[in-house]
């Protein structure tokens, strides 16, 4: 009872002490003080049931002698939300790489340089020197949407490794757990045996949200997303990657997940690394460099530029009098299939400083018209991408990759505090009857809910205060 | 008519303040590391007493402009990143108890009719023991 009267009185304490008006019922605050209260069972009481086994309410005292199925339940789903986190921070990390902003080949830098190069080449439109200025930076910019969409190229490969790896360990720990309910059938279980199907469950849970329920004769059934059968009894149900190429209108087709009959069970896959590497693979990083329906940000500003800058160039003149000379078209790229744009962009071969046409034939015409659109596409709204500029919108790429990264580091630090919390209550609510671990339960998650509203006040004051510092 | 705030000596000045809030809040984060209804406790008081900390840096700043060092602007954000961590670990442990006293009600009582969790309720009355 020791605990018990712990968690009573330490909870009434921290409610006391900060004063916080916390949703638990009254009962609970006046149980909690009654006098004597240490030397008192509370009496739990369901209502209005048809309870699992078909019976009609009763308030039976049941105790749980050995391993608790449901702490070891929650450790299960803390450690996948917690594999899920962790990879994710393993697969942005090239992903974030790839789209730095701060680099000096970055593409930002580059998109600088051109702008600058442009701007130059406004002020002396037959200048040679700022003229092949312009062409370099064109190359460089080129080169850097290249040397991007690489690295993401190569994530990509990388997460679509792992996906394959992480399968083939999930595969393995079925196969371990099918090993142990061949042991529990032949009647060989003992604790030793639940502990290691345990730890196995654990491992399992970090690579995906699996579920397990009691099967025949003491065996262990396990499912992944509540619904596809991994093992049953002695039977593994191995599950495969399999390619989506019906989706793949833009780009490489995304990954899927099949189970033992070759059905996609894809959309059961919401935790664990096989969640986050699925997230990461099938969504992300086609969000940038396309893949399955998606186009990709990087290819949409990569056109987007080239395109911009090539009709202006060929709406201009090489020749600031008739007979006016059209300009040529600055880059390339193969727009087939479109995510490959940003890959293959590039400078038009054997293109010479000549052929940059800056005068605006108008009327009026402007000898140097065309070099200052160019110079002012970045602010122009000639040159935006969905209202944003080019810089912008590569900055707006970033940013999605910036939060998903912090997002999943704070999840990430935060899980780990969850899942030894789950360990923790596991190891505090062994051996304890159900009704004393939900009254513990229901009063440390009182004390939890009241230090949560400190944090969500000091969450505001720093807010306030970094107005204050701005 | 403004009501004059008092501010404790410790709290007085701001970058000592602030450095100490965020110690405090390291402290909560270990504390949790390890949860138990104690640990639980003895990091509702850290937290508060962080509360009152920022709180002072607030009224000081408030009251005096000169005081609003932006070298201090670091220091903030790292504090608002941990409270960060920390109202996220919050949130996964609402989720956590909420799971497992759903999972508890259903075993002990069955679903209603609606196919949730049936209630349990404690009721005003106790076992007597010894």
């Amino acid at each position: 009872m020791g605990s018990l009267f712990s968690a009573l009185n330490t909870a009434a304490g921290a409610l006391s002490a900060f004063n916080k008006a916390i949703d638990v019922t009254q009962n609970n605050v006046a149980n909690a003080n009654t006098p004597g209260w240490a030397a008192q069972n509370p009496v739990m009481e369901s209502v209005n049931i048809q309870s699992a086994d078909g019976t009609v309410g009763g308030v039976t005292e049941e105790t749980i002698n050995s391993r608790n199925p449901l702490a070891d339940t929650a450790v299960q789903q803390a450690q996948s939300l917690m594999g899920k986190f962790q990879q994710l921070q393993t697969s942005l990390a090239p992903v974030q790489t790839a789209m730095d902003v701060t680099s000096s080949s970055a593409i930002p830098s580059a998109l600088n340089e051109l702008f600058s190069a442009f701007s130059q080449w406004s002020t002396q439109p037959t200048n040679g020197t700022y003229q092949t200025g312009v062409i370099n930076a064109a190359q460089d910019v080129s080169e850097a949407f290249q040397e991007v969409s690489a690295q993401l190229n190569s994530a990509a490969g990388t997460v679509t490794q792992n996906l394959q790896s992480t399968v083939t360990q999930i595969n393995q720990d079925a196969a371990e757990i099918q090993g142990f309910n061949a042991q529990i059938a032949a009647g060989n279980s003992n604790p030793g045996l639940q502990a290691q199907i345990e730890s196995t469950l654990e491992n399992l849970s970090s690579l995906a949200n699996i579920q397990t329920l009691p099967g025949a004769g003491g065996t262990i059934t396990v499912l992944l997303g509540g619904q596809t059968p991994l093992v049953i009894g002695t039977t593994v149900d191995a599950l495969s990657v399999g390619t989506n190429v019906a989706g793949a209108t833009n780009g490489p087709p995304t990954s899927t997940i099949l189970d033992s009959n070759g059905n996609d069970v894809t959309s059961q896959v919401t935790s664990g690394s096989l969640g986050a590497l699925l997230s990461v693979g099938n969504n992300l990083i086609p969000s940038l460099i396309g893949g399955g329906s998606q186009t990709g940000g990087l290819n949409t500003l990569a056109k987007s530029l080239a395109d911009t800058v090539n009709n202006l160039l060929e709406s201009g003149s090489t020749t600031a009098t008739p007979p006016f000379q059209a300009g040529s078209a600055l880059f390339t790229y193969n727009a087939n299939p479109p995510s490959g744009i940003a890959a293959t962009l590039g400078v038009t071969p054997n293109f010479q400083g000549s052929q940059l046409a800056a005068v605006q034939t108008g009327p009026p015409q402007v000898s140097n018209g065309i070099a200052l659109q160019l110079a002012n596409l970045d602010t122009n709204p000639a040159g935006q991408i969905n209202g944003q500029s080019f810089s912008g919108y590569f900055a707006s790429l970033a940013a999605n990759v910036g939060n998903a990264v912090s997002s999943a580091n704070t999840s990430a630090t935060a899980q780990q505090q969850a899942v030894s919390q789950a360990q923790s209550l596991q190891q505090q609510l062994s051996g304890v009857s159900l009704d004393q671990q939900a009254v513990q339960l229901v009063q440390i998650q009182s004390a939890y809910q009241a230090a949560s509203k400190v944090v969500t006040v000091i969450d505001q004051i720093t807010q306030s205060l970094m107005d204050m510092v701005q | 008519m403004a009501i004059p705030v008092e501010i404790p000596n410790q709290y007085g000045d701001v970058a000592e303040c602030m450095h100490a809030a965020r110690a405090n809040l390291d402290r909560v984060r270990r504390l949790l590391m390890r949860p138990s209804a104690e640990s639980v406790d003895a990091a509702a008081a850290i937290l508060r007493e962080v509360e009152v900390q920022l709180g002072c840096i607030s009224v000081l700043w408030k009251a005096d402009q000169s005081k609003r060092d932006p070298k201090l602007k670091p220091v903030l954000e790292e504090i608002r990143k941990d409270v960060g961590v920390l109202a996220e670990c919050f949130s996964q442990a609402e989720r956590l108890f909420e799971g497992w006293i759903r999972a508890i009600q259903s075993k002990r009582g069955g679903y209603d009719k609606q196919g949730q969790a049936a209630a349990l309720i404690l009721v005003n009355q106790v076992n007597l023991e010894g």
